[in-house]
This record gives structure tokens, C-alpha cells and sequence, in this order.
């Protein structure tokens, strides 16, 4: 690729299997400068940087925050619960607010599924979805597939299976779309009330019987389950639950040998996955995480260093 | 005063004329070719050319008057029905308070005369504070002018209130306008169930959280034998449970709004989920659309109501999940309807005296309108079919300026409205 | 249409490359002392052939890093992003040694520019020295090199390229007149 050309990076939705690509073989650069003693590069140089987290997260905003550091952007850390915002101000009034500080970037996280393109229209500054409610969480995918590419040597063409709640997750979605640039075929396994009918027009198989999905599955991304899916119906019991989709010795045994197993993380042992799983599983979790902060680098890199055009801001 | 409007070409449910048409006070007193008058008149419009429709009248209007007057008040809704060819709007209760009892209704009559522009009718609630518990007084509405009730926003939430309330309806003789939309269901989702729901991972309805009600409402009207109307209609499954309850002769009517007709959830992704896209039903699929318009045509819906709910800027700056549901439409609802049904070909040119005038009069038992007729209430719109215009934001005359359809270029221009016999809106 | 002019063969570049050998050897003395570090692409492969030359020489392996300049250029904005960093590898300790940097062609002197600021991330080392296979001149910033292959003048409208076997499938040296119209 000889330039990059993308903006925004809202979504695996609006991202090429060569924009993909080149954000792999960045990172791959990238994981090389966190094993220097000076753990920085000036790519960034004088850039601001904003993390904008409208909904908490500890994990992926310290990834972002430290991927920008290692790129010697000035990050400021802004956060806010959307519920508060909303009686006094508009996120629309707030990105107007801190657009006077001329950022170049904005990472945000956000409830809303539906905002941040109506955002990229008030600032001159580079979207980063760092997760927009049940939308999207790109650079979560983008680190899954780097990770598996490690591991494997290749994403192309995998059967990949993610198992859980489907319906109210970003991570899945963002896999989907990104596996699929791949040519992967893509299950989704979880309770029948915790995926959506219309995925099936998103291309992927969906199965109710994780025993059997297993078996030919080359990558499994398992997803955190929340507990208050239990009492708003969506399954009986958490009891229930475990019985069917919880990732446990016995089932692995029914897996290729070399499966991957993935974890957005952070892993509720034993609801899950099993905790006697813990040694054979949990390092490459964290590796996943490793990869996170490569990811972001990259990704940070691309639109941070990208020439401005000034456009018109409402 | 005294109007005398020349070669209009009168355009009624039931026949399109050539003639001259004389008011005075209130009233038509002569449709007929070349009228002289006897003693002089106050106005004589030449109308040659335009096309003369009976004063429209919207079902599904909201006034957010009492407690939102930030948004809408009487003044503002009536000068925004007026440039849209309404004399008749119908204002749902859900204000704050809600229009549950006579002294409300009865102010909002005394307002509406006072303003003088269109004539208001307070939909009563059908609940008291529409909780869906206890009836409102049905009969001391009726008294004070009411001619519909409604819990509008929300749907009546058991059986056994809905058959209380039609039954109590039917001896009171008013009509119970049900908002179909199974809440439970329905579940706060701020979309249409739907392939892009389900892509962007936002909450969503599906279509049967509107044809449950819908369905179960007829049953309950069939049992009772008696009439409902169904508001907003907007899904092809819910077409399909009026179209039979029609043919079995149940006294079901039912109104659909112009963004049904003519939008869908695709609409709301290429807008990048712009919450002037976000009403309530939600928007649904393109087969949804095609059969709304297929039963606008073949009579199985009654009328257009627009559904009119203003929000503020700020309330429609939210995101789309947050956002409330609505839109705007008393100022488009015509000409939407002549350039994309009948321009189209769905409709005939009647077919709008029926839809916006003739059918709303019948179906709410306003008698003497929504017809040129000697002796009728002269409520009148001359319009020019053949001029265009372009919906501008900064030309809406309703206090909020939430609609979907900016930049729209339609057909059909009201050029004056006239209301008991007076000009209460003159575009040129 | 480029016009095309060979200004060194393989021939003269290997002859190139030993003379420089023996000049650093000279100069600096114990090759222990000394490192190599690789401009990526064709100062790594020029690297590379130098510690070959130490090997077949002195019988001993130096040291050999690679450096990928990009994220240290100063125009990176002005450029846009380029897609691509390659490898960046210094795994030995820099302290006390002499760093000889290694690139194909001195021009404007903005990559060794760059290219100090990465090293000094990696450690201190006592020394840099710079070594190129062509000097053409046009400095934009007061920068020399400590050892030249050769010194070609050159014109701003020329372009000098170095071809390499490992890269290119072919070692030459050449310059290009551009006559588009630009």
C-alpha cells in the first residue's frame, strides 16, 4: 500500500483487507520499540492526543494512552459518564468544547452505537473507535487477528467461532466483519435469546451447540458474559449457562489440536472458561493484550501522521 | 365575510369540478359555474388553474401544550396546520399534564378559539395520566367538545382495560384511537428490528410489537362490536390483520403517516443514524413501504395523519439510542403525499379529499367538513399543483424543526387556506 | 523519459567496499570496538558485506544492527503515513563502542539526522561515524560523512540510485536525469 488514506478509524466495517494488512505489519514493527530501554519513537511528536471515554474502561484506555505515549503524543485522559453529560451537555457540545483545543486525535468510547460519524463531523481531529456501545471495537479485532496471525503465520480462510453473548457485543461484530475480509468462516454460538435472527445475513453460521462447533473451529474467541443478562431473561440460570457455553476441559479435548483460544478479556474464571484451563489458555490471552498495545501503535500511527486537510466543521 | 372564489377546479373525494364557490360566515352557501353574487363580496380569489381541496384534518397532532411550549404551542401548530392546508388538527394528550379530564379540554377549545387560526381538538386520554389503570370521564369530555380518546405513546396495557374503555366508549359515542405497540416487546428499542440493527448492534423493535395490538385491539372491537381506530399504522403484517378485519366487516379504521410511506430503516443508515430519523413506530423495510402504499390504495387505510411531535434541537442532538421519538409533518404531510402517491401514481388526485379530509371527518363523526358542499363549514385550500418547492429549515414555521425530509424538492404549493370562511394562511 | 548513466559496476562497487574496510580498520584499529548499523534497505545489505570483509579479514564476527528510520523522520506529516516501517533490530550493548552508521547515499543528510536520534534511544555509544557509498552533495544540514565509496556531483534534478544484488538482483550504481516535465 503506498498510502493510507483513512481518516477515521470507526469500524473493520469501512476497512480494506489491505488496510488490515498494512495495520498488521505495522504493528509487527511496532512490538519492537516496548523491548527498548528508551520506549519511545518520535512519530508523534507535538500531536494531541485525546482519550475521550464517555463509559468506563481501565484496560483499553491505559492501552491507548500508553500507545500514544510510546509515539511521544501528548495524551490528555478525558472521562465522563455519558449519564451526567446528558443533563448538562451534549457530547456534541463537548467534542465542539475540546475541538478548540486543536487535538489531532480522538480515541472515544462511547454507549451509543450510533454516534460517531454524526462526531467526525464536529472536528478536525481523527476518530478512533476505542468501542461505540454494541457497535464496534475495532482495534480489539484488529489485535485478535494480529494475534492469530502470529500464532498461525496466517488469518486467512479460519474457521473462526465466537461463543457467547452475540447480541449485545462489539467485539463479535468487529470480528466477524474482520475475519470475514479474510475469507474465514465465522460461527456464532451462544444462547438462542443472545443472537439475533438477521446475523444470519451478516454471512455467518450460528449454532446453538458448542460440543459441535468446537470440532472444527481454528480460532475461539470466547466472550465476557454479564450477569445481569440472567435476570433480564436471556437464560435461566448461570448454572444453565455453564452447562452449554462455558469453555471447559472436556470440550477443548473435542477441538483441533491447535486451536487458538481468545478472551477480550477480563476473564471471569470458572463462567467462562474453566480455571483448570488457566495454564494451557491464559498466556496467549495476555499476549493478546501485548498485541493490543502494537495494534494501537499502529493504528495511532496511521492517522495521527496523516497529511491534514482542513475541512469544515459545523 | 364574504368569499368568493372563481373557476376553481374543486377536487372532492368523490368527483373533480369545475366552479365558483360563494362562503359566507362559516359557511359554503353556492358551488356553481359563473356565480354572480347578489350583494358584494369581501374577497374574490381567481383560482384558474389551482386545484380546491376541503380543509384537511389530522387525527394525530401534537400540540406539547401544556408543559413543552418550548417546543410547539397552539399559535405555532396553527400556523404550521394552516400553510399545510389543515383547518382540523387533533391534539394527542400525552402533555404534561395530560389531557385526562373536561378543564383541560375545555381551555384548550377556549385557546384554540381564541387563536382563531385552525379550529384544536383535544384528544382525551383514555387513562387517567394515560397509566392505563382508571378511565378517564369519558362522558365529560364528549360534553365539552371531544370527539376521540386516546393514551397516545403508549398502547393500552391489558385486555380487560381496552374492553372496559370501548365498551364505555360506545355508549358515550366516542371514538378510542389506540397507539399498537406491545411495550414489553418492544423493549426500548430505538429501531425497527432489522439487518441493520442488528449490524450496528443498536436496540431494536420488531414489526410484531405492532401487529400484536393491532391484532388484538380487532378482536376486541369485533367482540364488542365496535368501532377503533388504529393510529400510525406502519407495518406490512399489520396491513395484512385490517385488511381482513375489514372484509369481515369489523368498524376498524386505520391511519398511516407520510414517512411510512415513504422511508425506511436504510434511511436511518444512510444518515448515519440522524435521530430526525428516529420516530415511533420505527421506519421498517422496503416491503413494509410497498404495502403501506398498496393499502392507501386500495382503501384498507383510512386516512393520512401526520403525527406531527415536535422536539427540540437539543433533545434531537442526542444520540440516536437517547433521542426521543418524532417528527414533524404538519407542513409537508400534502405535498409529500400529492408528489410521492399521487405524482407517483398510487393514488388518484381524490383520493387526497378522501385521505386528508372526507375520511378523518367520518371515521371522528365531524360533521358537515371535509367536503365542497353548499352548506358545509368552509374550510378550504387552494393549492398549485404544478409550482415546486424545496423544505428549508429556516422556512418551518413549527417551533421545532425536526423532520427527515430538508432539502426535499415536492410538488404542490397551499397557496391559501381558508378556515370558517376567513383566510388564515396566504403564501403569496 | 529517464536518462540513464552508470557511474559505478558490481566490479567497482566490491572494490569500493574493501578499501573502505581496510580505512575503518585502520582508523578505528580493534574491530571489537566497532558495530555496524544498517540504514534500512541498502545500507543494511552494504552492512552486511562489510562484516563479511571484517570476517574474511580479521577473523572476527562484529556486531550488526538495523535501523529503520522512519518514525524518526521530520516530515512525516508533510508526507502522509507511509504504510510501511521495516525492521529494527540493535540487540547488543552500544556503550563505549564505535557505531559506524552505514547507508547507500549522503544527499540532504535528514536520514542520518534521524537516524543519530535513533541510535542515541538505543544507548551512548563512544562514537558515530557515518559511512556512504555515494556522497552527491546538496546538504541540507551540516552533516559529513567519515568514510565515501565515492563523491558523484550531481545536479537537483538527478537522481542517484544504488542497486544492490540482494535487493534489485543486480549491483550498479547509477544516475538518472529526469527530463519529465515536474
Amino acid at each position: 500500500m503506498e498510502q493510507w488514506t483513512k481518516k477515521h478509524i470507526l469500524g473493520i466495517k469501512d476497512l480494506s483487507r489491505d488496510e488490515i494488512e498494512t495495520v498488521f505489519n505495522l504493528a509487527a514493527s511496532f512490538k519492537e520499540i516496548s523491548q527498548r530501554e528508551v520506549k519511545k519513537v518520535p512519530a508523534l511528536r507535538g500531536k494531541t492526543v485525546l482519550n475521550l471515554f464517555f463509559e468506563n474502561s481501565t484496560r483499553t484506555r491505559t492501552s491507548f494512552e500508553l500507545a500514544a505515549k510510546r509515539l511521544s503524543g501528548d495524551v490528555v485522559n478525558f472521562s465522563v459518564s455519558t449519564s451526567s453529560l446528558a443533563k448538562e451537555e451534549s457530547i456534541i457540545d463537548t467534542i465542539k468544547n475540546l475541538e478548540t483545543y486543536h487535538p489531532d486525535i480522538m480515541i472515544i468510547r462511547i454507549e451509543s452505537s450510533t454516534s460517531l460519524h454524526t462526531l467526525t463531523k464536529y472536528t478536525q481531529a481523527s476518530i478512533v473507535n476505542a468501542g461505540d456501545g454494541r457497535n464496534e471495537h475495532p482495534t480489539q479485532a484488529l489485535l485478535d487477528m494480529f494475534t492469530v496471525k502470529e500464532v498461525r503465520g496466517n488469518v486467512e480462510n479460519l474457521n473462526v467461532l465466537i461463543v457467547g453473548d452475540i447480541m449485545h457485543s462489539r467485539v463479535a461484530r468487529s470480528n466477524i466483519f474482520g475475519f470475514q475480509r479474510f475469507g474465514g468462516k465465522v460461527t456464532v454460538c451462544g444462547p438462542s435469546t443472545l443472537i439475533p435472527y438477521e446475523f444470519q445475513n451478516l454471512g455467518v453460521k450460528i449454532s446453538y451447540d458448542f460440543d459441535k462447533a468446537i470440532e472444527d473451529a481454528d480460532v475461539v474467541i470466547m466472550l465476557r458474559i454479564q450477569k445481569e443478562r440472567q435476570t433480564s431473561c436471556f437464560f435461566p440460570t448461570m448454572r444453565e449457562y455453564l452447562d452449554r457455553f462455558a469453555l471447559t476441559p472436556e470440550r477443548l479435548r473435542r477441538a483441533k489440536k491447535d486451536v487458538i483460544i481468545m478472551h477480550p478479556g477480563p476473564i471471569n474464571w470458572d463462567i467462562e472458561i474453566s480455571s483448570s484451563l488457566k495454564e494451557q489458555v491464559h498466556p496467549l490471552i495476555l499476549k493478546q493484550a501485548e498485541n493490543g498495545l502494537a495494534v494501537r501503535m499502529a493504528v495511532l500511527y496511521l492517522v495521527g501522521t496523516q497529511k491534514r486537510e482542513l475541512v469544515e466543521v459545523e | 365575510m364574504k368569499i368568493l372564489i372563481k373557476n376553481a377546479t374543486i377536487v372532492n373525494a368523490d368527483n373533480i369540478f369545475e366552479a365558483d364557490i360563494l362562503t359566507a360566515n362559516t359557511r359554503i352557501v353556492k358551488v356553481a359555474k359563473d356565480i354572480t353574487p347578489p350583494e358584494p363580496v369581501d374577497e374574490v380569489i381567481d383560482a384558474k388553474g389551482k386545484h380546491v381541496f376541503p380543509g384537511f384534518i389530522d387525527l394525530h397532532t401534537h400540540l406539547r401544550t401544556p408543559g413543552r411550549e418550548d417546543e410547539e404551542d397552539f399559535l405555532t401548530g396553527s400556523q404550521a396546520a394552516a400553510a399545510g392546508g389543515f383547518t382540523k388538527i387533533f391534539c394527542m394528550p400525552n402533555t404534561l399534564p395530560s389531557i385526562d379530564n373536561e378543564g383541560l379540554a375545555k381551555w384548550i377549545f377556549e385557546e384554540s378559539q381564541k387563536i382563531g387560526i385552525v379550529d384544536i381538538y383535544p384528544v382525551g386520554a383514555i387513562t387517567k395520566n394515560r397509566e392505563g389503570k382508571e378511565l378517564t370521564e369519558f362522558g365529560a369530555l364528549r360534553r365539552v367538545g371531544c370527539l376521540s380518546v386516546s393514551d397516545d405513546g403508549v398502547s393500552l396495557p391489558d385486555s380487560l382495560i381496552l374492553r372496559r374503555a370501548l365498551e364505555y366508549a360506545k355508549m358515550i359515542d366516542i371514538l378510542v384511537v389506540e397507539h399498537c405497540e406491545d411495550l414489553r416487546l418492544a423493549n426500548k428499542g430505538a429501531m425497527r428490528e432489522s439487518f441493520i440493527s442488528s449490524k450496528y448492534g443498536v436496540s431494536a423493535i420488531p414489526d410484531i410489537a405492532e401487529s400484536l395490538i393491532v391484532a388484538r385491539n380487532i378482536e376486541m372491537a369485533k367482540y364488542l362490536n365496535t368501532r377503533i381506530h388504529l393510529a400510525h399504522i406502519s407495518t406490512a403484517k399489520s396491513v395484512e390483520f385490517v385488511k381482513r378485519a375489514k372484509n369481515e366487516g369489523v368498524k376498524v379504521t386505520a391511519e398511516t403517516c407520510p414517512h411510512y410511506f415513504m422511508l425506511t430503516v436504510d434511511d436511518i443508515e444512510e444518515n448515519s443514524f440522524d435521530a430526525r430519523f428516529k420516530v415511533n413506530p420505527p421506519l421498517g423495510e422496503k416491503k413494509d413501504v410497498e404495502k403501506i402504499r398498496e393499502a392507501l390504495r386500495d382503501g384498507v387505510i383510512d386516512c393520512i395523519a401526520t403525527d406531527h411531535a415536535p422536539h427540540s434541537h437539543a433533545e434531537k442532538e442526542l444520540p440516536f439510542e437517547d433521542a426521543p421519538f418524532g417528527l414533524i409533518g404538519l407542513e409537508f404531510a400534502f405535498s409529500l403525499t400529492y408528489t410521492h402517491l399521487v405524482k407517483a401514481g398510487i393514488l388518484d388526485l381524490k383520493e387526497i379529499a378522501n385521505k386528508l379530509s372526507a375520511n378523518p371527518a367520518k371515521i371522528v363523526g365531524l360533521s358537515h367538513c371535509g367536503v365542497i358542499q353548499e352548506g358545509f363549514i368552509a374550510d378550504i385550500v387552494i393549492a398549485d399543483l404544478n409550482r415546486q418547492w424545496i423544505i428549508q429549515e429556516d422556512k418551518i414555521r413549527s417551533k421545532s424543526k425536526n423532520t427527515p425530509f430538508i432539502g426535499y424538492q415536492l410538488y404542490g404549493v397551499v397557496e391559501k387556506t381558508i378556515h370558517k370562511g376567513k383566510i388564515v394562511f396566504n403564501e403569496l | 523519459m529517464n536518462n540513464q548513466k552508470e557511474i559505478l559496476t558490481g566490479e567497482d562497487i566490491k572494490r569500493t567496499l574493501y578499501r573502505l574496510t581496510h580505512e575503518i580498520l585502520e582508523k578505528d584499529l580493534d574491530p571489537k570496538n566497532i558495530v555496524l548499523i544498517g540504514i534500512q534497505t541498502r545500507g543494511v545489505h552494504l552492512a552486511k558485506r562489510i562484516k563479511n570483509i571484517i570476517k574474511e579479514l580479521e577473523n572476527y564476527d562484529i556486531d550488526l544492527g538495523i535501523l529503520d528510520i522512519t518514525l524518526y523522520r521530520d516530515d512525516l506529516t508533510a508526507i502522509g503515513p507511509k504504510p510501511v516501517v521495516k525492521e529494527t533490530k540493535i540487540d547488543f550493548d552500544l556503550s563505549g563502542k564505535v557505531a559506524i552508521l552505514v547507508d547507500d547515499v549522503l544527499f540532504t543528510g535528514r536520514t542520518v539526522r534521524a537516524s543519530l536520534d535513533a541510535i542515541l534511544d538505543f544507548g551512548r555509544p563512544k562514537r558515530i561515524e557515518l559511512l556512504v557509498l555515494v556522497d552527491r552533495g546538496h546538504r541540507e544540514l551540516p552533516i559529513r560523512a567519515d568514510f565515501v565509496g565515492k563523491n558523484i556531483p550531481t545536479n537537483a534534478g538527478e537522481r542517484v540510485e544504488v542497486h544492490l544484488q540482494e535487493v534489485d538482483g543486480k549491483d550498479e550504481v547509477v544516475v538518472l536525469r529526469n527530463t519529465d516535465n515536474r
